[in-house]
C-alpha cells in the first residue's frame, strides 16, 4: 500500500491519469481529424480507431497493475502469470471466430480459389 | 450410507442463520437450493413472458417472485457471512501460490471466465462488424431503392457520437466507474490501516461512506443507461452559455432497436431526390444492447454486492484483519471497469 | 415392534394408493372438438331448416391408414331448384387427415376444411378426396351446406337454408386424444415429486428402521438439502448422473425401436426429433457431466489430501443448479413440444418459430447448466491449486486429479463462449434479438463457432477424467505405479491445450473459412499423438506388472479395446475429403459411440467397480459385476459396431426412418435392415446388463460385505481413510504429508519450477500480512 509514482500516492496518480486518458478519447471522437487522417493517408474513422484503441491499452494497464495489485505487492508477480493465462484461449477465440467472417473465401488470393487450374 | 449426519450438528446450528466460523468453513446452508429454483424459475417465467418478441404480461407477476426468491436466497447466504471476521481465512500451500489467500486465487479464477464471456461477445461483434456492410457505406455506394430496407450494420455510435450531448451519458458513466474504482480502493486502504494507527469510529465511518459512494455512483451508471437507451433529456434554454432549447432523443425514441427492420433516420435521406434509405438494423442492435446489457448487469450484480458490503461496513466489521474481503470485491470490481474501457470505445465512440 | 412396522408399510402402501388415485384425476382430457368450427359455416339464414338434408358419402365405417377416399358431400331440398343463378355451397372440415381438391368446383382452406368456389355454387354436391391419417383416431367430418335460391337482394341471401352433417369415422384403434400440455405437465409434475417422496422415504426408512419419525426424519432431509460436504454433494451428484444415464438410454431406446425395421412409424418424425435431441443433451449434460462431478467431488479433496473443497457452499449451488436445470430441459417434454434441434441446436432453426416451444426453455436450462460448470471450475481449479497436501507438488498429483484438473480447465475456459451462444439464442427466441437471423444479416456460423468452441473441449471434457480412472486402475490392478507419468501428463495437458484449436473439424461441411479447415484439419490428426501415448502408457504398466482381474480391471481392458478402436475410427474424419463423405452418416454415430460409451461410461463403470467400497464402505459383488461386464461389453460391441457400416453406406444420422427399396436412389442394400434389426436388439441387452449394475448396488448397499480402508491394495490418499471417509476428511489441523523415498530428486525443482519459485511468496511476507 505504499506504492507511490513520482513521489506521490499511487492510487491518486492513477486515478488522474485515467482521467486525462478518457477526455483524450472523447475529445479525439468530436474533435475533426480529417485533415490529420490525410497527413496519415487514412480516413478519419481508422484515425479515430487508432487513437481509440492506442489508448485503451495504458488505461487498461494502469487498472489492471495499480488498482488490481498487479504490480508492487508480494503476490503480484504469480497472480499477473494468473491473469494472463487465458491469453492463449482469448487469442485462439478472437482469431478463430472473431476474425473469421462468412466471405473469408472471397479474400482468398486467386490462385486458391475454385475455378483455377482447369477444375 | 451411514447414519452419522447428527454427529456434528454442533458446526452447523442452522442451515438459515449465521456461521460459526472458527469451524472454518460453512457446513450448511438452504441458500443454494433456494437460488437454484428461483433462477429456474425467472428463466422459465421470461421465457413465457417474451416470445419471439411478443409480450404476454400475464408472467409479469411471476418474475417478481422469481427475483423475489433469488433474493431471499442471496439473503440468507449473506446472513451466514455476517459473522465471517477474516479470522478464518485460509492460505494456499502448495506451489505456486504459496501463501496467498485462497479465496483471493479463486477470485482470479473466476475472473478468466467473466474474460472468456467478453471475449466472446467482443468475437461476435468483430464478426458481424466485418462481415456486415455498413449503412452509411451503403448509402453512399446509393445501391438501395427507396421502401426496401437494406442488411446493414448501424453502430450505436452514429448516434451517440454526434454530438456533444448525446455523448454526454456515456461519457460520464465511463468517469463515474473509474472514480468508483478509486473509491473502493480508498475503503480498502482505510480498512487496512493497521490498528491503533486510526480512531476506529473514523475507519468505520470512512469505510462505510466510501463504499456508499461507489453504490451512488454504480447506480448513477445504470441511471444514465436507462436515460440513454429509453428515456432521453431536457436540454433547457440558458443564454449566457449560448445553449438552445432542444431534445436530446434516447436510443428508444430514435428507433435503435432489436426489432427494427425499417430504420430510418435523417442522414439517410438523399438530398437530391428526398428518398429515404431504409434499413435493417436488428443485428446491430442486438449486438449494441446485449453487449453493453451484459456490462450493466455486472454493474447491477456489483450494486448488489456493494449494497452487503456497505450495510457490513456500516455496522463497522471491517478492520485490517478482515478487509480483503473488500479487496476481492474490488477485484471484480475494477474489472467491471476494464471491461468498461474496452466496451465505451468501441461501442459507444467507434 | 411387529405392529409399528406393519402401520408403516400400510402407511408407505396407503400413500402409492392415493398417488394412484389421484394421478389420472389430474389428467383430464380436452372433450373432444366441440365448438370447433361453429364459426366454419358461412350459414344463410339464422337456423338450420329441416327441409334440407345434408349428408356424406364415400366414407368407410372405419378407415385404413393413409388410404385415400372420394368424399362426396350433397344436400337435398331447400330453395335450390335447377334453374336458379345458384344452387348452394358447403363447407367441410375434418378433425384427422388431409383433404384434396379433385376439380375446380372445390377449394381448401387448410389441410382439414374445404368449401366449393365461385366456380362451384351452382351445383348441388361436390367431391373431393380425403386422406386417412396414421394415428388410428376416430375422425369426425363437419359439414354444412346452403340451399341457395339464386336472388340477387340482399347480399344473395334471402330465403336461402342451410343444414348440418355430422358422420363419425372410427379409426383402428388409435383411442388416444391429444391431451393438454399443461395438464401433463402437472401430472408428471405431481407424479414425479409423489414417486420420489416415496424413494426418499424408503431410503431413510432401510437407513434405521427403528428410527422412523418426524423428528428424524426433519434433520436428515435437511442435511441433504442443504449439505455442503464434498461426499454428500458428490453422491448427489452420482444419485443424478445414474438416474439421467437411464432416462437418455431409455429414450435411445424409442429410437431404436423406431429404426430397428425400415420405414417405421413407431414414434412420428416430430418426436423422433425429440428424442434424439433430448438423448444427446441429457447423456452429455445431465448423464456424464454429473457423474464426471460426482467422482470429482468424492475423490479429489480425498486423493489430494484436503478437508473439503475450497467452497463448499459454492459447491452445493453448482449441484442444485442441475436438477433445476434438467427440468427446464425437459419442460418442453412435459408440455407436448420437447426441443427437436438436435443436442448442436444449429442455427438459424434453432431460432425460427417452427422449432417447437420447448427449444426456449432448453436453453435456458442449459444456461443454468453452464453456470453450475464455471462455479464447478472455478472450486476444482481453486482447490486443486492450492490445497494439495504438504509435499504433494504437481508431479505427485494423483492422475485421477490431473485429469479432473484438465477436464475442469478446459470446460472453463470454453464454456462461457457457449453460455454467450446460448444466452444469444434465448434472447433472439424471447425479447426477439436478431443474433440468428439471416434476413436480418445473422451469421449462422457464429454459432456453430461459439457451440464447437466449447463442444469439443467438452468431449474432452468428457473423456479425460476417463483416462484418468482407467490410469489408477491400471496402476492398482498392475500393482506397479503408473508406467511414464510424466508423459501422461504432458499428453493430458496436450489433449486440452489442442482442443481449442481443432473444434472447427466439426464444420467442415459448413462453408467454414478454408484456412481454418486446414488448421484444423492438421491439429486433429495431431491429437492421435498424445491419445497414443498414452495407450502405450497403459499397455506398458500392464507389461510391467502383474494384473489382478477384479472387475473394474475388466472394464479397464474393455474401455483399452474400445476406446482405441473408437480412436481409430475418429482418424478418418480430420481429412476434409473423407469427411464430406462420412458426415452426417451412422459413421460419425459410430465413432462417438465407441469414444464416449466405450471410452467414457466404460471408464466410469471401471470407477463405480473401483471406488464404491470407499464410498459406501460395502464391497460390490464380484460374480454380478463379471456378468455385468460381459454381457454389456458384447452387447456393446454388437450395437455399435454394425454402425460403421451402415454410415459408410449411406445410413444418413438424425433422420427419422430409412428406406431399403433398390430402385431409390437414397436407399440402402437390402441387408441394412438386418442390421438396423441386430443393432436395435443389442440396444435392449446392452440397456437390460446394465440393470444388473443397478442391482448390484442396491444388493451390496443393503447386504453387502464390509469394505476395508484399502479393499485393492491402492496407494493414494483416499485409501488411508476409512471406508466409508469421516467429515472432514481429513483433519484440517492435521493434513495428510506426501513423503516420496526419493525425495531428494522428487523436491528438486524443474527449470519452469524455478521460475515460479521466484514469483512466489515468501513465507515470512506473508505473515505481517501483504499490506
Amino acid at each position: 500500500m505504499s506504492n507511490t509514482i513520482l513521489g506521490r500516492d499511487a492510487y491518486w496518480m492513477n486515478f488522474f491519469g485515467l482521467m486525462l486518458l478518457t477526455l483524450i478519447e472523447v475529445a479525439a471522437v468530436g474533435a475533426d481529424l480529417s485533415s490529420a487522417a490525410e497527413g496519415f493517408s487514412m480516413t478519419e474513422r481508422q484515425l479515430t480507431l487508432w487513437i481509440l484503441t492506442v489508448i485503451a491499452i495504458p488505461k487498461f494497464i494502469m487498472i489492471a497493475a495499480i488498482f488490481m495489485h498487479l504490480w508492487g505487492e508480494n503476490d503480484s508477480g504469480i497472480l499477473t502469470l494468473t491473469a494472463l493465462f487465458p491469453a492463449f484461449f482469448i487469442i485462439i477465440m478472437i482469431l478463430f471466430i472473431g476474425l473469421t467472417h462468412p466471405d473469408a473465401s472471397m479474400g482468398l488470393p486467386d490462385w486458391c480459389r475454385p475455378g483455377n487450374y482447369g477444375l | 450410507m451411514s447414519a452419522d449426519y447428527h454427529d456434528h450438528d454442533d458446526h452447523h446450528p442452522s442451515p438459515w442463520g449465521p456461521h460459526d466460523w472458527g469451524h472454518g468453513a460453512p457446513h450448511n446452508s438452504f441458500s443454494p437450493l433456494i437460488m437454484s429454483i428461483g433462477c429456474g424459475m425467472f428463466l422459465l417465467m421470461l421465457g413465457g413472458l417474451f416470445s419471439f418478441g411478443e409480450y404476454d404480461g400475464r408472467y409479469l407477476p411471476m418474475i417478481f417472485v422469481s427475483l423475489a426468491v433469488i433474493a431471499a436466497a442471496l439473503i440468507v447466504w449473506c446472513r451466514q457471512d455476517m459473522s465471517f471476521d477474516g479470522s478464518y481465512e485460509p492460505r494456499a500451500v502448495g506451489v505456486p501460490f504459496k501463501n496467498v489467500q485462497v479465496r483471493k486465487v479463486g477470485v482470479w479464477i473466476f475472473l478468466w471466465s467473466e474474460m472468456m464471456i467478453f471475449s466472446s461477445l467482443f468475437s461476435t461483434y468483430m464478426r458481424y462488424r466485418q462481415g456486415i456492410p455498413r449503412c452509411d457505406t451503403v448509402f453512399e455506394s446509393g445501391d438501395w431503392v427507396e421502401g426496401v430496407a437494406v442488411t446493414c450494420f448501424e453502430p450505436a455510435s452514429k448516434l451517440i457520437a454526434s454530438s456533444w450531448w448525446h455523448i454526454a451519458p456515456g461519457a460520464i458513466n465511463t468517469f463515474a466507474l473509474i472514480i468508483s474504482s478509486f473509491t473502493i480502493v480508498q475503503a480498502l486502504r482505510w480498512a487496512n490501516k493497521p490498528v491503533g494507527s486510526v480512531d476506529e469510529e473514523v475507519r468505520r465511518k470512512r469505510v462505510y461512506r466510501y463504499l456508499a459512494a461507489t453504490w451512488c455512483l454504480a447506480a448513477l451508471f445504470l441511471t444514465l443507461k436507462m436515460i440513454e437507451w429509453f428515456i432521453g433529456f431536457h436540454v433547457p434554454e440558458i443564454g449566457f452559455l449560448g445553449l438552445h432549447e432542444h431534445d436530446i432523443h434516447s436510443l428508444y425514441s430514435e428507433g435503435y432497436l432489436i426489432n427494427n427492420d425499417h430504420y430510418q433516420a435523417h442522414h439517410y435521406v438523399d438530398e437530391a431526390t428526398g428518398a429515404h434509405m431504409v434499413a435493417n438494423i436488428q443485428v446491430s442492435a442486438s449486438l449494441f444492447y446485449v453487449t453493453t446489457g451484459t456490462h450493466g448487469l455486472h454493474v447491477f450484480g456489483g450494486i448488489v454486492g456493494l449494497t452487503y458490503l456497505t450495510y457490513k461496513a456500516w455496522t463497522g466489521a471491517y478492520n485490517p484483519q478482515s478487509a480483503v474481503s473488500i479487496e476481492y470485491f474490488g477485484l471484480y470490481w475494477h474489472f467491471v471497469d476494464l471491461v468498461w474501457v474496452l466496451v465505451f470505445p468501441f461501442f459507444y465512440l467507434y | 415392534m411387529g405392529g409399528s412396522a406393519v402401520s408403516r408399510r400400510l402407511a408407505l402402501i396407503s400413500l402409492m394408493a392415493i398417488a394412484m388415485i389421484v394421478v389420472p384425476a389430474v389428467t383430464s382430457l380436452p372433450s373432444g372438438i366441440s365448438g370447433v368450427k361453429d364459426t366454419g359455416c358461412n350459414c344463410h339464414g339464422t337456423e338450420a331448416d329441416p327441409s334440407v338434408t345434408a349428408s356424406i358419402s364415400g366414407l368407410p365405417s372405419s378407415y385404413n391408414a393413409s388410404e385415400t377416399y372420394n368424399v362426396t358431400v350433397s344436400f337435398t331440398g331447400g330453395p335450390a331448384i335447377d334453374g336458379n343463378a345458384n344452387l348452394g355451397g358447403f363447407n367441410l372440415w375434418v378433425s384427422e387427415g388431409t383433404l384434396a381438391t379433385l376439380d375446380s368446383s372445390t377449394q381448401l382452406w387448410g389441410p382439414n376444411e374445404a368449401s366449393h368456389t365461385t366456380e362451384g355454387n351452382d351445383q348441388r354436391s361436390w367431391t373431393l378426396e380425403w386422406t386417412a391419417p396414421v394415428s388410428g383416431k376416430d375422425v369426425d367430418f363437419i359439414l354444412h351446406t346452403n340451399s341457395v335460391n339464386g336472388n340477387e337482394g340482399d347480399g344473395g341471401s334471402s330465403g336461402d337454408m342451410w343444414a348440418k352433417a355430422q358422420v363419425e369415422v372410427t379409426g383402428f384403434g388409435g383411442e388416444l386424444p391429444e391431451a393438454d400440455p399443461f395438464k401433463v405437465l402437472a401430472t408428471l409434475i405431481v407424479v414425479s415429486s409423489v414417486l420420489l417422496s416415496i424413494v426418499v422415504l424408503y431410503v431413510f426408512y432401510r437407513n434405521n428402521p427403528e428410527g422412523f419419525e418426524w423428528e428424524r426424519f426433519a434433520p436428515w432431509i435437511t442435511e441433504w438439502l442443504t449439505s455442503t460436504d464434498h461426499k454428500k454433494i458428490g453422491t448427489l451428484y452420482f444419485v443424478q448422473g445414474l438416474f439421467f444415464l437411464g432416462v437418455g438410454g431409455i429414450m435411445a431406446l424409442m429410437i431404436r425401436v423406431q429404426l430397428a425395421t425400415p420405414g417405421a412409424e413407431f414414434i412420428s418424425q416430430g418426436y423422433y426429433n425429440q428424442f434424439f435431441t433430448l438423448h444427446g443433451t441429457t447423456m452429455i449434460f445431465l448423464a456424464a457431466m454429473p457423474l464426471i462431478a460426482g467422482f470429482a467431488n468424492w475423490i479429489v479433496p480425498l486423493q489430494i489430501g484436503a478437508p473439503d473443497l475450497a467452497f463448499p457452499r459454492l459447491n452445493a449451488l453448482s449441484f442444485w443448479l442441475q436438477p433445476v436445470a434438467a427440468l427446464l430441459i425437459f419442460t418442453g417434454v412435459f408440455s407436448g413440444g420437447g426441443a427437436d434441434t438436435g443436442w448442436t441446436g444449429y442455427a438459424p432453426y434453432v431460432v425460427t418459430e417452427n422449432t417447437h416451444a420447448g427449444v426456449s426453455m432448453w436453453a435456458a436450462g442449459q444456461i443454468m447448466l453452464v453456470a453450475s460448470s464455471t462455479l464447478t471450475g472455478i472450486n476444482f481449479l481453486t482447490t486443486m491449486a492450492v490445497m494439495r497436501a504438504p509435499g504433494m507438488g504437481w508431479f505427485q498429483m494423483p492422475l485421477f486429479t490431473w485429469s479432473i484438473l484438465v477436464a475442469n480447465l478446459m470446460l472453463f475456459l470454453s464454456i462461457p463462449a457457449f453460455g454467450v451462444g446460448l444466452i444469444q439464442v434465448f434472447l433472439d427466441r424471447t425479447i426477439g434479438t436478431a443474433f440468428y437471423d439471416v434476413a436480418a444479416g445473422g451469421d449462422p456460423l457464429l454459432w456453430s463457432h461459439l457451440f464447437w468452441y466449447f463442444g469439443h473441449p467438452e468431449v474432452y471434457v468428457v473423456i479425460v477424467p476417463a483416462f484418468g480412472v482407467i490410469s489408477e486402475v491400471i496402476a492398482t490392478s498392475a500393482r506397479r505405479s503408473i508406467f511414464g507419468y510424466k508423459s501422461m501428463v504432458y499428453a493430458m495437458a496436450g489433449i486440452g491445450l489442442v482442443s481449442f484449436i481443432v473444434y472447427g473439424h466439426h464444420m467442415f461441411t459448413s462453408g467454414m473459412s478454408p484456412t481454418l479447415r486446414f488448421v484444423t484439419m492438421l491439429t486433429t490428426m495431431l491429437v492421435a499423438v498424445p491419445t497414443g501415448i498414452k495407450i502405450f502408457n497403459w499397455l506398458k504398466t500392464m507389461h510391467g506388472g502383474s494384473l489382478v482381474y477384479r472387475t473394474h480391471t475388466l472394464w479397464t481392458l474393455g474401455f483399452l479395446v474400445t476406446f482405441t478402436l473408437g480412436g481409430i475410427s475418429g482418424m478418418f474424419f480430420p481429412s476434409m475429403a473423407l469427411d464430406v463423405h462420412l458426415h452426417e452418416t451412422y459413421f460419425v454415430v459410430a465413432h462417438f459411440h465407441y469414444v464416449l460409451v466405450g471410452g467414457t461410461v466404460f471408464g466410469f463403470f471401471a470407477a463405480i467397480y473401483y471406488w464404491y467400497p470407499k464410498m459406501t464402505g460395502r464391497m460390490l459383488d464380484e460374480r454380478l459385476g463379471v456378468l455385468h461386464f460381459l454381457t454389456a461389453f458384447i452387447s456393446y460391441n454388437a450395437l455399435f459396431w454394425p454402425m460403421h457400416r451402415l454410415g459408410v453406406v449411406g445410413m444418413i444420422r438424425r433422420t427419422h426412418t430409412y428406406y431399403i427399396t433398390t430402385d431409390d436412389f437414397q436407399a440402402l442394400p437390402e441387408w441394412a435392415a438386418d442390421w438396423n434389426m441386430l443393432i436395435s436388439v443389442s440396444a435392449f441387452l446392452f440397456f437390460a446388463s446394465n440393470l444388473l449394475l443397478v442391482v448390484n448396488m442396491i444388493k451390496s448397499l443393503i447386504r453387502g460385505e464390509k469394505a476395508p480402508a484399502d479393499p485393492w491394495g491402492g496407494w493414494s490418499f483416499e485409501w488411508m481413510t476409512s471406508s466409508p471417509p469421516p467429515t472432514p476428511s481429513f483433519d484440517p489441523h492435521n493434513l495428510p504429508e506426501l513423503k516420496d523415498a526419493n525425495e531428494h530428486v522428487a523436491n528438486e525443482p524443474s527449470r519452469l519450477g524455478q521460475m515460479f519459485r521466484r514469483l512466489m511468496v515468501d513465507d515470512d511476507a506473508s505473515e505481517g500480512g501483504s499490506h
